[in-house]
């Protein structure tokens, strides 16, 4: 077996593991509520608020096993998850399977985006800082590093709003304007996608994709200045320890140019660490998705989140969205990972021979 | 006594302590600083009439201005600081007592065991703290309504009311006063912790003196705290001072965006949020709206990280500053690689 398909497959069985452990701890915490409240999770349409009778409610608890004991409830629930039947939410009046993959292109899209700007630039702005450091292009790093590290993504995306929407009006919160947002509703727009960018570029619209990229600015700038920081930063430390390493001085030696040294020698060597921590922090970077699109008014998955605490408590929305949200991550790993073990000369030099 | 002096030669980490100690001496004589309502005690008081909806700059009576309801600024930003010194520290601790005492014993044990421990652990870092905190209260609130109480959650100011008929059981008040976002951010920022000290612990368990220490007879849980436990204390120790600031940070960004957390500052934020980046909004007309929270919450997490690279330098010699994670301790899939590759 190429040594690369192994990998994937052992990354695959890890990220099952988390799965499971993660789920195991969510229903752990229902499990701390009576059985009549862990009963409101199977209500289906129609039949929750005041016309639940007790009866129902027994019937209910009867036919879902929520008096056995953990392990055989958690069986049971996990079952009905991979069945698809991640239960209704009464505040947002909708399966909350469906309305979560419904609200997913618009998450992925602002993720995609993010992780598109922030990696490449973070990896090659931290091994230019740590290639000379101490001088010109290390200290203008340092100081926006540290502007990106200590200024609160939350705060910063104030200061756009005020800046490029209030004030200059050059971009807006929301997904797209009003009259743009009814062009992709007719018929003469078709979606492949679901990402507002890649679909109009398919049917030919520019101007709708313009709209778009104006409205992905600003919560893609909020989410990338932060991480970018971090992962500069890192990229920086790295690169400090590795440029004394005997294969680079080695490289240096036999005349290798500086230029060639930097970006082939020394970059496949932090490449991997860079990735590893990019993929560490894929839950903190999640985190900043949500609250991106909570402060920018994009109806991404988020929505169901906010939904969920506008009115009566509404577990399924939680419950659905955060099994969910895990899903998306551990899938975010899992890209960073293959494209870290892609990207070191070790497994790919075997992938190839093979 | 050589550290200390390290630690009091660069004015960055004396910079960090001053603010530290600011915040602290903030945090602890709020009180005499700015006296609360004698009638409505907390974080938060109105000065003037309560229907004033328009933002009123500085003046005697509120030094740095008020918010719409003439809320005062400089109060909430005082009672903040206690807020935020409490609840920074109590995530830290936390998750510092909750990982390294899981790495310590996952790493003594050792073995497929170990492996096994820490792949559990693992899993705690794909969870979205966000989520968890939503989830946390949506189950605080079906609990209470399943007993019978009313439980209310306003997005706006106040958070979460809880009301009951009766007298509830002890317990469910105790539950019901503790603050989801704390548990949730201890129970998903532990990981880190336990992986640093776990991998301290690995190599630690082979030198010789604790191979000495077990073979005198030494039982486990003497081993751990004696011997494993003070030495790989200190990276741990160094994220904990970093984790101040950002759980802090985070409580005050869950707070604005009105998904819970109690953070007074993130509260004064979303109070005024339309006179900064509303209709005919500016940063600038309205600066006691935003600078003033704006500079605590930065300087509150500046200083801390200040502290964390000072303790860093003093605790681990030859470890670069300014580095947030440590990469190079044990990377998540290094090892695996290398195994696949064998």
């Amino acid at each position: 077996m190429p040594p690369l398909l192994q990998f994937v497959i052992r990354r695959i069985f890890y990220a099952i593991v988390s799965l499971i452990v993660i789920t195991m701890v969510l229903y752990a915490g229902v499990m701390l509520t009576p059985p009549e409240a862990r009963a409101q999770l199977y209500i289906p349409r129609g039949k929750g608020g005041d016309r639940a009778s007790e009866n129902y409610m027994q019937s209910l608890i009867q036919d879902h096993h929520l008096d056995d004991p953990y392990l055989v409830q958690f069986g049971y629930w996990a079952k009905s998850l991979l069945e698809g039947n991640w239960g209704y939410s009464p505040t947002l009046r909708e399966d909350v399977l469906p309305s979560l993959l419904r609200r997913t292109p618009i998450t992925l899209e602002l993720a995609l985006y993010s992780l598109l700007l922030l990696v490449p630039i973070g990896i090659a702005s931290g091994l230019m800082a740590g290639w000379k450091p101490r001088q010109g292009f290390d200290n203008t790093f340092r100081s926006l590093a540290f502007f990106g590290t200590t200024m609160p993504p939350f705060i910063f995306s104030f200061i756009l709003l005020s800046v490029f929407y209030v004030n200059l009006d050059w971009f807006a919160p929301g997904r797209l304007t009003y009259s743009v947002s009814l062009e992709i509703t007719k018929d003469t727009f078709h979606n492949f996608t679901g990402l507002v960018t890649l679909d109009s570029l398919m049917n030919g619209r520019l101007d709708v994709f313009w709209d778009a990229l104006k409205h992905l600015v600003m919560p893609v700038l909020t989410l990338s200045m932060y991480h970018w920081a971090t992962l500069g930063r890192i990229t920086r430390a790295t690169i400090l320890a590795e440029r004394g390493k005997e294969h680079i001085v080695a490289a240096k030696a036999r005349g290798i140019s500086e230029r060639r040294l930097m970006w082939h020698y020394a970059l496949r060597s932090v490449l991997t660490s860079s990735l590893t921590s990019v993929a560490l922090s894929a839950a903190a970077i999640m985190t900043g998705v949500f609250v991106v699109e909570v402060i920018f008014n994009l109806n991404g998955i988020s929505e169901v989140l906010v939904a969920s605490m506008s009115a009566a408590p509404d577990a399924t929305a939680a419950l659905g969205f955060s099994v969910y949200s895990v899903i998306l991550v551990i899938m975010l790993m899992l890209i960073l990972d293959i494209a870290q073990a892609i990207a070191d000369p070790r497994v790919r030099d075997e992938v190839l021979k093979t | 006594m050589r550290r200390w002096r390290i630690f009091f030669s660069h004015w960055e980490n004396w910079l960090g302590l001053i603010l530290v100690l600011a915040f602290l001496s903030g945090a602890v004589f709020a009180p005499i600083i700015s006296p609360p309502d004698q009638k409505n005690p907390g974080p938060f008081k109105q000065v003037g009439r309560t229907s004033d909806f328009v933002p009123h700059p500085p003046t005697e009576k509120a030094i740095l201005g008020t918010l719409p309801g003439q809320y005062d600024v400089f109060h909430t930003l005082v009672w903040g600081m206690r807020d935020a010194i409490q609840f920074g520290l109590l995530v830290a601790i936390g998750s510092f007592l909750v990982g390294v005492f899981f790495g310590s014993v996952s790493g003594y044990a050792g073995g497929l065991l170990n492996s096994l421990m820490m792949r559990i652990a693992d899993a705690f870092l794909t969870f979205p703290p966000l989520a968890g905190v939503v989830f946390l209260q949506q189950l605080v609130g079906i609990s209470i309504t399943a007993l019978g109480g009313i439980y209310y959650f306003n997005t706006q100011v106040a958070g979460r009311t809880i009301s009951f008929q009766n007298t509830p059981p002890t317990l469910v008040t105790f539950v019901s006063r503790i603050d989801p976002l704390l548990i949730s951010l201890i129970l998903f920022s532990w990981v880190p912790y336990a992986r640093l000290v776990n991998s301290i612990v690995l190599s630690l368990k082979r030198t010789d003196f604790v191979q000495a220490a077990r073979a005198l007879g030494g039982n486990p849980s003497w081993v751990i705290r004696h011997h494993l436990i003070p030495n790989s204390i200190s990276p741990a120790i160094v994220l904990g001072a970093r984790d101040v600031g950002s759980a802090v940070i985070l409580q005050a960004t869950i707070t604005f965006i009105g998904l819970g957390g109690a953070s007074p500052w993130g509260a004064l934020l979303s109070m005024g949020r339309n006179f900064m980046i509303g209709p005919g909004g500016s940063l600038l007309t309205h600066w006691w709206v935003f600078l003033p929270v704006t500079l605590a919450v930065v300087l509150f997490g500046v200083s801390w990280n200040l502290i964390g690279d000072g303790l860093n330098d003093i605790l681990m010699p030859g470890s670069q500053t300014n580095v947030r994670f440590r990469p190079t301790s044990t990377p998540l899939a290094e090892p695996d690689a290398q195994q696949a590759l064998a």
